[in-house]
């Protein structure tokens, strides 16, 4: 696909799905209220709709807040009845978690409604964890700076994923990103289509997971990578030969060392059926796969795979142990064209909380060491390296690319996107309670395939803009030139703001 | 009491080594990853360097050229330039010359003030190391010294050491070990250039390694000539690093031992925190290097025979730990307590040569890890000459033998018996020991035991055939080529193959040679050619009595006689071939869609790689996709892959496969058939999901992981780990048994709807080629564990088979609807394999018995953990009412 003339998807409008949106305050209208409709001309954010006694604030989480006070538009202010009162809400305060909050969520629910940045007072660009990528900023040259700011049109954020030089197909994709695997089983069908449709607007790849390769992804063959995981799960010399990229999961980074595990509720017949199993009964993937114990035995994997599907590309999915620069050269030995570093941030809340916050090293520590370990051994230009577990914003994205990544791959977001709330219970019971993380029929039916791709989409269009502005801001012409770029980054902890050149964002 | 005395003494010894260690910031504790392909033979007559090749070219994709080494024991004195008593008694000091100038600095500090040299000399080597293709790097000088130590510096050394009360020659083994320390330490280890390290030091054996191929040490020292009982090889696949040592090559040494390793541990910290507790410090930071300084460890400063030393390296454990006599328990469970800390955890396999000075023999010992996740195959073959052999694959075992025959027939291209060792077990112990042993000068011989002892033998009162002497054509009656060609005729291949097989017994090998050379003439005629073939192809697949022949002499003549009619077809080019068209490397380009007539594509996989864009398998799956269906696929060196990448609903297919195939073969068929004629190797059928699969001999490592189906008949045994997180409807039997693990997270359904089912039947051949019972139909601790569906149905008339076996599956009882399930697959099992129902299955102590007497059913047992919610709430939480119930439900101590 030649991403110079690649055209990027229209985004649409695709408003929350339940009745009242979660925004960051509540406006109240009081009896006072003569029903003016003033309020409905003055809010250019369409806060308001009319009603028949009095106007509804029903998009009130598009509300910017008391800070809307300077302007002449505010409608409190203008109010002749002064029946509009504006407050903070509640639900925010308790909403999300340190990774996640709630401003990031509700900023990332903007992006996939409207596919801009939101106007709001919303820190959408980090959480709020401490660390990690929340201590990271870019250093943007000041105005004084010798930065020469692009024009914004020319700049390319597309990459290659085959750079081993091989005769395999080589596949550039216009975003540096791809959406990561979540089986059908974890997910619902409708949550998996429309990840894999928004992928192929998007003209990038949505994962299998390990779960099957259900037939109503066989239209999109050529954006799917199929994923080979431990338990083997609906991997069948079909699935592998239909597929662009084949992925080896070999860990991952929210469970190194434990496998996946479905449990017995989620089995539907269905999912089952999918998984050649028996419903009703908890699926294991082992932790290691029992083939594979040692680097040659990796690389006669890897032969496997690239016997069954001459053309395949082959990706490795690894956690980030301590010694993960040892596995990411052992892999590219034995020849992967892609090694994918999953960090401990990532994993839907099936992944039990002590692995998630105690095995794996995070994605920001892992991946300068493996970029690092890769230039000394000369081989860095001939494997794409993608990051992955805990990149939730077009922030992190670029701080990581900046650390040594090609490009990401993400799982979260996208469920965000679809209106999850991060209340972690994806792997109880019936599922999830906002219709994303289930496979029970009802609750499927929650979402719509339509709006879920656009959401989708819109969240990565907001993205691409976000990307291109900073590399625009760093005078920079493609993504690729950001890669391992640590001197346009800081680290809150050990540099002092005003020891820094530039703007920090 | 006195040993312990001679321990503590040694240990304390090595206390200075200490501080030297720490002062240079040693140990450090980040054990290099890497893979391996590992090899080694021993063999009663010594032999040639060269043939260590051949396993080692075959197992390049287990390495990647950046490091490679061997070690030969028990050497030939005229080569070294000394006498046997030198050879016998001197320690043969070997040290590499990274830096050639540090030559002077190493002698004055390490060999003159010390040694009494009886004989050095530089090891010849080619004149030019890029004469040698693929070799990158200059590999380093060597220099060899046959040495004592002198008796002021023994003397000295005892004084200064205390160690008073060692006997002299233990004191002069510790010598040359701190000594060998000492000098890597200076020269190697610490901070700044490496220059020089000591290869080996042990008696009557040597080491070489360098940065490359293995066969490259053999090419670049001219190890052509050099001769020696045992060899063993690695090739290492590093992955640290970009500069690159020599030094961190395999094999690693302890005084008399060279040890090669293919695994890696996952407490490599905790192994050098115990080796570091007894003064023990690594100095190359790989784990093989830890290895072998616990098995000297236990072996020379412990004083532990052999059988200790396995068992501290791999524990016995579970089921088979209740399996030991009392008394072994009672010393095993005091060794697994002192020592579980150096016991080496994670997949890993050693194979270790070593001098045993004090019984004046050489042995090559195979060890592997308990839960087996290394691949391992060990094999013996006797007959004029006597040799035993260990490799990481059985293609691997077949190419060094096929290229000693080549050398000297007296050595078959097959083995008498291939095996793979059950870990930490107390069948075997995980451990095969194979021992040289006799005078210098008389005819030396070879034994084999396991880890117990218990012999390994072949049939000694059937001989093998010397293929060194031409045997002389003999007379047969006049009728029988004729009456043979009515019978093939018929098409019914049963019945030559009875009247053959009667007569095979009777007959020496020139009767059979000349049978066979019938046979080849018959094939000549095309219309027959599919017969005969089917016919030969039956004596390697069944058994039979072979009167006072050796059965592998029969399998290596019957090899022989398929081979030259399969190279006999006519080649694949424009014209039509007939019925059959070979392929093979060189015409591998005329491949082309078959021409109407032409049915069955020969192909020759020799010359093709193993995998990559060369790869054989490749060549079938295009071959396929022109149009052919029948293949014969014969001269196989390990080429993986066979009959992947055909992609799906291949029903119709047939690949018929010979000699020693690779890796994976079968794996992901959807449709096809194959039919493996002899044993096989590592990971077959892997998300098998449709097709029929045969396998006449047995299957290796984590056979049928993750498949989804398929009809499986398998004639010999399974290795470890088969069928692991199989779903779907997989069928399969497996006539011998499996070494562990079993069908673990078993999710085939209901087998009587549709789901899926194993059938082990325990069973055997015997030397005159009877099918007799195993010691029990299922050795291992582990069997159906976590399975969630499908079923085992094992032939266990003696109730052999105990719960505590099972994790996640019960026993129950086998009824008339198990008995209909499993018929029809009985039925082919016997058509296929000639394992009868009625005349084997059935037949308990010579009386007929009902299946229910025969079988017995496991089935899956729901799981709390395989169950929704995995969780109960603590006992605390539990209301009122609950746990009344759950008290009730306790059994009532007091009625007794």
């Amino acid at each position: 696909m030649a991403t110079d003339h690649f055209h990027f998807p229209e985004t649409k409008k695709a408003p929350s799905r339940f009745r009242n949106a979660l925004g960051k305050y509540r406006i109240t209208i009081t009896r006072a209220c003569t029903n003016c409709g003033l309020c409905l001309d003055l809010c250019p954010y369409g806060v308001y709709q009319a009603g028949s006694k009095r106007p509804k604030a029903s998009c009130d989480h598009l509300c910017i807040g008391p800070s809307c006070s300077k302007n002449e538009f505010y409608c409190v202010n203008r109010c002749p009845e002064k029946a509009i009162h504006i407050r903070s809400n509640p639900s925010f305060e308790v909403l999300g978690d340190r990774r996640w909050p709630a401003e990031l969520l509700a900023g990332t629910w903007h992006m996939a409604e409207t596919g801009t940045t939101p106007h709001q007072d919303l820190n959408y660009k980090t959480g709020n964890s401490g660390g990690g990528f929340d201590k990271i900023r870019f250093i943007f040259p000041g105005k004084n700076g010798n930065g020469k700011p692009g024009t914004g049109e020319d700049i390319s954020t597309a990459i290659e994923l085959n750079r081993s030089g091989d005769s395999r197909p080589r596949v550039t994709i216009p975003l540096p990103l791809y959406l990561g695997g979540m089986s059908f089983g974890s997910v619902s069908i409708v949550t998996m289509l429309s990840r894999v449709r928004a992928a192929v607007a998007l003209g990038t790849f949505c994962c299998t997971g390990e779960g099957g390769y259900p037939e109503e992804l066989m239209p999109y063959d050529d954006h799917i990578i199929t994923q080979v995981a431990t338990g083997l799960f609906g991997v069948r010399e079909e699935t592998i030969k239909r597929v662009r990229i084949v992925e080896f999961k070999y860990a991952q980074g929210a469970k190194p060392g434990l496998g996946g595990h479905l449990l017995g509720d989620k089995v539907t017949p269905r999912v089952a059926q999918m998984r050649e199993a028996v419903p009703g009964s908890a699926l294991f993937s082992p932790f290691p796969f029992h083939s594979v114990y040692s680097v040659e035995d990796h690389k006669k994997h890897v032969d496997w795979i690239k016997e069954t599907n001459q053309k395949a590309l082959v990706s490795v999915k690894v956690s980030t142990p301590t010694d993960v620069d040892m596995v990411a050269v052992g892999s590219y030995y034995a020849g992967a064209h892609i090694v994918q570093l999953d960090g401990s941030y990532g994993g839907t809340g099936a992944a039990p909380d002590i692995a998630k916050k105690n095995i794996a090293m995070p994605i920001e520590y892992a991946l300068p060491k493996v970029h690092k370990f890769l230039l000394a051994e000369g081989i860095r230009d001939k494997i794409t390296i993608i990051a992955s577990g805990g990149i939730r914003s077009a922030y992190d994205m670029a701080k990581i690319i900046a650390m040594g990544a090609d490009g990401v791959c993400l799982g979260t977001a996208d469920l965000v996107a679809l209106e999850c709330i991060r209340c972690h219970h994806c792997e109880s019971g019936r599922g999830c309670a906002r219709g994303i993380a289930t496979t029970d029929e009802e609750l499927t039916n929650l979402m719509e395939l339509e709006w879920g791709t656009q959401r989708i989409i819109n969240m990565y269009t907001a993205w691409r803009t976000q990307l291109v502005g900073i590399l625009k801001r760093l005078g920079m012409k493609s993504v690729a030139e950001l890669v391992g770029r640590f001197d346009v980054i800081a680290h809150m902890d050990y540099m002092k703001k005003e020891e820094i050149e530039g703007e920090l964002d | 009491m006195k040993n312990r005395t001679y321990a503590q003494s040694i240990i304390d010894s090595r206390y200075h080594l200490r501080d030297k260690a720490e002062a240079n910031g040693r140990p450090r504790v980040d054990a290099e990853e890497g893979g391996c392909g590992v090899t080694g033979f021993a063999c009663n007559i010594p032999v040639s360097g060269r043939h260590i090749f051949e396993p080692s070219v075959q197992m390049h994709n287990r390495g990647n050229g950046k490091g490679g080494g061997l070690a030969a024991v028990g050497l030939t004195p005229s080569r070294l330039g000394v006498d046997q008593k030198t050879l016998d008694e001197d320690f043969l000091l070997q040290v590499a010359l990274l830096d050639e100038t540090v030559l002077p600095e190493m002698e004055e500090r390490f060999i003159r003030p010390h040694f009494k040299v009886d004989h050095e000399a530089f090891i010849d080597t080619v004149d030019d190391y890029r004469d040698i293709p693929g070799l990158e790097m200059k590999p380093p000088a060597v220099k060899r010294y046959f040495v004592r130590v002198k008796p002021d510096a023994l003397a000295g050394f005892r004084k200064e050491r205390n160690l008073g009360i060692l006997p002299e020659d233990k004191v002069e083994e510790e010598f040359i070990y701190q000594n060998t320390y000492q000098l890597n330490l200076a020269l190697y280890s610490s901070l700044g250039e490496k220059r020089a390290f000591v290869l080996s030091h042990g008696r009557d054996m040597m080491i070489l390694k360098i940065v490359g191929y293995a066969e490259q040490v053999a090419q670049y020292y001219r190890l052509d000539n050099f001769d020696a009982h045992i060899w063993i090889a690695h090739q290492r696949y590093p992955t640290k690093g970009r500069v690159w040592h020599p030094g961190g090559a395999h094999p690693f040494i302890g005084l008399d031992e060279a040890l090669v390793h293919n695994g890696d541990f996952a407490n490599y910290y905790s192994v050098t925190e115990y080796l570091k507790q007894r003064n023990i410090y690594p100095l190359f930071l790989t784990d093989t290097e830890v290895s072998v300084q616990i098995f000297d460890l236990l072996n020379r400063v412990y004083g532990y025979p052999l059988e200790y030393i396995i068992e501290a390296l791999a524990p016995t454990a579970e089921m088979d730990f209740d399996h030991l006599p009392e008394e072994k328990q009672r010393i095993y469970r005091q060794i697994q307590a002192a020592h579980i800390h150096g016991s080496p955890d994670g997949p890993w396999f050693f194979i270790i040569a070593r001098t045993d000075v004090k019984n004046r023999q050489h042995q090559l010992i195979g060890i592997t890890d308990t839960a087996m996740l290394r691949p391992q195959v060990f094999a013996i073959q006797k007959g004029d000459v006597e040799i035993g052999l260990i490799c990481s694959e059985k293609q691997a075992i077949d190419a060094t033998l096929e290229s000693l025959a080549k050398e000297d027939p007296r050595f078959g291209t097959i083995a008498d018996h291939y095996w793979n060792a059950r870990g930490g077990s107390y069948t075997d112990g995980g451990s095969f020991i194979f021992t040289v042993s006799g005078s210098g000068n008389g005819r030396k011989s070879l034994t084999c035991s396991d880890k117990f002892g218990r012999q390994i033998d072949v049939p000694r009162n059937q001989r093998p055939y010397d293929f060194t002497k031409k045997l002389p054509s003999v007379k047969l009656e006049s009728t029988f080529q004729s009456e043979l060609r009515k019978e093939l005729k018929t098409g019914d291949i049963e019945g030559p193959f009875s009247s053959l097989s009667k007569g095979l017994p009777k007959w020496n090998y020139s009767h059979t040679a000349t049978v066979l050379a019938k046979l080849k003439g018959l094939a000549k005629d095309d219309a027959l050619k599919g017969d005969v073939i089917r016919l030969l192809t039956l004596f390697l697949d069944r058994h039979y009595p072979t009167g006072k022949k050796r059965r592998r002499s029969i399998l290596q003549m019957v090899t022989g006689t398929l081979n030259s009619i399969f190279n006999d077809v006519p080649v694949l080019n424009g014209k039509p071939a007939g019925y059959y068209g070979l392929i093979n490397f060189k015409t591998r380009q005329n491949l082309r869609p078959p021409l109407p007539g032409e049915e069955t594509l020969v192909a020759d996989a020799g010359g093709f790689s193993p995998e990559g864009d060369d790869s054989f398998a490749h060549i079938v799956s295009e071959a396929y996709g022109l149009g052919w269906k029948r293949f014969i696929c014969f001269g196989h060196r390990g080429q993986r892959f066979l009959g992947c990448g055909l992609g799906p609903d291949t029903q119709g297919v047939r690949i018929d496969a010979y000699d020693s195939t690779g890796d994976y073969l079968a794996s992901g068929i959807d449709g096809l058939e194959i039919y493996v004629h002899g044993n096989a190797q590592d990971q077959l059928g892997q998300i098998l999901k449709r097709g029929k699969l045969v396998v006449y001999g047995d299957v290796g490592q984590t056979f049928m992981y993750g498949a989804k189906g398929g009809e499986v008949y398998i004639l010999g045994n399974a290795a470890g780990r088969p069928l692991i997180n199989a779903a779907g409807r997989p069928r399969v039997i497996i006539n011998g048994t499996a070494l562990d693990f079993l069908a673990e997270s078993f999710m085939a359904g209901d087998p009587y709807n549709g789901g899926g089912f194993v059938i082990v039947n325990g069973l055997t051949f015997d030397n005159r080629g009877r099918i007799i019972p195993q010691e029990t139909p299922y050795p291992g601790s582990n069997l159906f564990s976590l399975a969630s569906g499908g079923a085992i149905f094992v032939r266990d008339p003696y109730k052999k088979i105990v719960p505590e076996q099972l994790n996640g599956g019960q026993i129950l009882p086998f009824d008339e609807r198990d008995w209909q399930l499993i018929l029809p697959y009985l039925k082919e099992n016997e058509r296929l394999f000639g394992i009868s129902i009625n005349k084997h299955l059935l037949i308990v102590d010579g009386k007929r018995r009902k299946p229910g007497e025969v079988y017995r059913t496991i089935g899956a047992v729901k799981l709390s953990v395989l169950a929704g919610s995995s969780l109960t709430m603590n006992e605390e939480w539990v209301t009122d009412k609950d746990a009344g119930e759950t008290l009730n439900q306790k059994p009532n101590h007091n009625k007794i």
